[in-house]
């Protein structure tokens, strides 16, 4: 089956179009480019890993992540950020994040990291 | 004033545009490299043969187009933001120096879902001072309304010209939040800006905010 991936950035064009390309490669993509669509989306149809973006309008990246993983501990986030030393991606560590990437994103890399994701979030949930 | 405070402020001021540019230009870019990536891989994929796949081809390379003039239109802003510094007192237009400043702070504007108009007269004539001053002034004017103001709120900057004379007016307009966040600039420091440019406040309201500035600073009057 494949990876579930969710991705939340308000950049419409980046999203859907990281989703265009995570498509090709076999991975069951999604985009939402807010905050509020990003919690209602993984809740009626959990993802796998979620492709976060740390700076959006409104609520941030931050509060998804805590929502998202109280909701479901399982569900694996990896944030897609442009300065990750000042923007918090450290401060997110304690409050379950995976991993993050940088932006512009490497899509080798991108890959890796959703697999690992994947594969922690399958140990998880069989645990 | 402290000097020190003078100089640490603007240069948190410019360090606050140099670095939402930044963020702004990084995404232009990852977006870029994303379109030319997915050319890349309908290619590689084989996705390439039909009239259908080549128009989406076609769509991506537009796409990429625009965000090049998108990153050249905000590289020709901080452009200007830069030749601004250059010399303490030139001739430019206000509003084009406002609006410089709204399009480099616009990342900074969006995140606060805060809606920033203009509102400018129609027969502003050019200015002479010091546009990186006009600049902080006016940012130091939006920061604490930007801070306190709540989502889906407004802020009219508002232009005038009588008397050799303009007048920039900043209202805002929206329900107040707690900010518990520091500002850059103080009230101290705002008002010591104006003193420097040669103008003077005034309050309408306790957040309706007048500056009055010079239209020709000249350089015996210009306060360093």
């Amino acid at each position: 089956m494949s990876t579930k991936v969710l991705i939340v950035d308000d950049e419409v064009e980046f999203a859907s179009t990281l989703a265009e390309r995570l498509a090709l490669r076999n991975y069951d993509v999604k985009a939402v480019y807010n905050a509020e669509d990003a919690i209602t989306t993984a809740q009626s149809d959990p993802p796998d890993v979620v492709l976060l973006d740390l700076r959006m309008p409104g609520i941030g990246g931050l509060e998804v992540l805590k929502t998202l993983k109280k909701f479901d501990p399982t569900i694996e986030v990896i944030l897609v950020t442009g300065q990750p030393e000042t923007e918090g991606a450290d401060e997110g560590i304690p409050t379950g994040l995976f991993d993050y990437i940088m932006k512009p994103v490497d899509m080798g890399e991108l890959i890796v990291k959703i697999n690992n994701a994947d594969q922690k979030r399958n140990l998880s949930k069989h645990s | 004033m402290e000097y020190e405070e003078l100089i640490n402020s603007q240069l948190s001021f410019i360090g606050k545009v140099l670095s939402v540019f930044s963020h702004d230009i990084n995404n232009h870019l990852a977006i870029l490299k994303e379109s030319a990536g997915l050319i890349g891989d309908l290619i590689e994929f084989g996705k390439t043969s039909s009239r259908k796949e080549l128009k989406e081809i076609l769509k991506i390379t537009q796409s990429i187009k625009n965000q090049i003039e998108l990153t050249t239109y905000f590289c020709d802003k901080l452009n200007g933001f830069g030749h601004g510094m250059e010399k303490p007192l030139s001739a430019f237009n206000i509003h084009e120096c406002i609006e410089e400043l709204i399009v480099l702070l616009s990342r900074f504007i969006n995140q606060k879902m805060i809606c920033l108009e203009k509102d400018f007269t129609v027969n502003m004539p050019l200015i002479y001072s010091n546009p990186l001053k006009i600049q902080f002034l006016m940012f130091c004017l939006v920061e604490k309304h930007l801070k306190r103001l709540d989502r889906n709120s407004r802020i009219i900057i508002k232009t005038m010209y009588a008397n050799d004379s303009i007048g920039i007016t900043i209202i805002p307009k929206g329900n107040l939040i707690e900010a518990d966040d520091e500002l850059i600039c103080s009230d101290e420091l705002y008002k010591h800006i104006i003193k420097q440019l040669g103008g003077n406040v005034s309050q309408k309201t306790a957040d309706e905010t007048t500056i009055i500035l010079p239209v020709s600073l000249s350089s015996d009057r210009y306060v360093r």
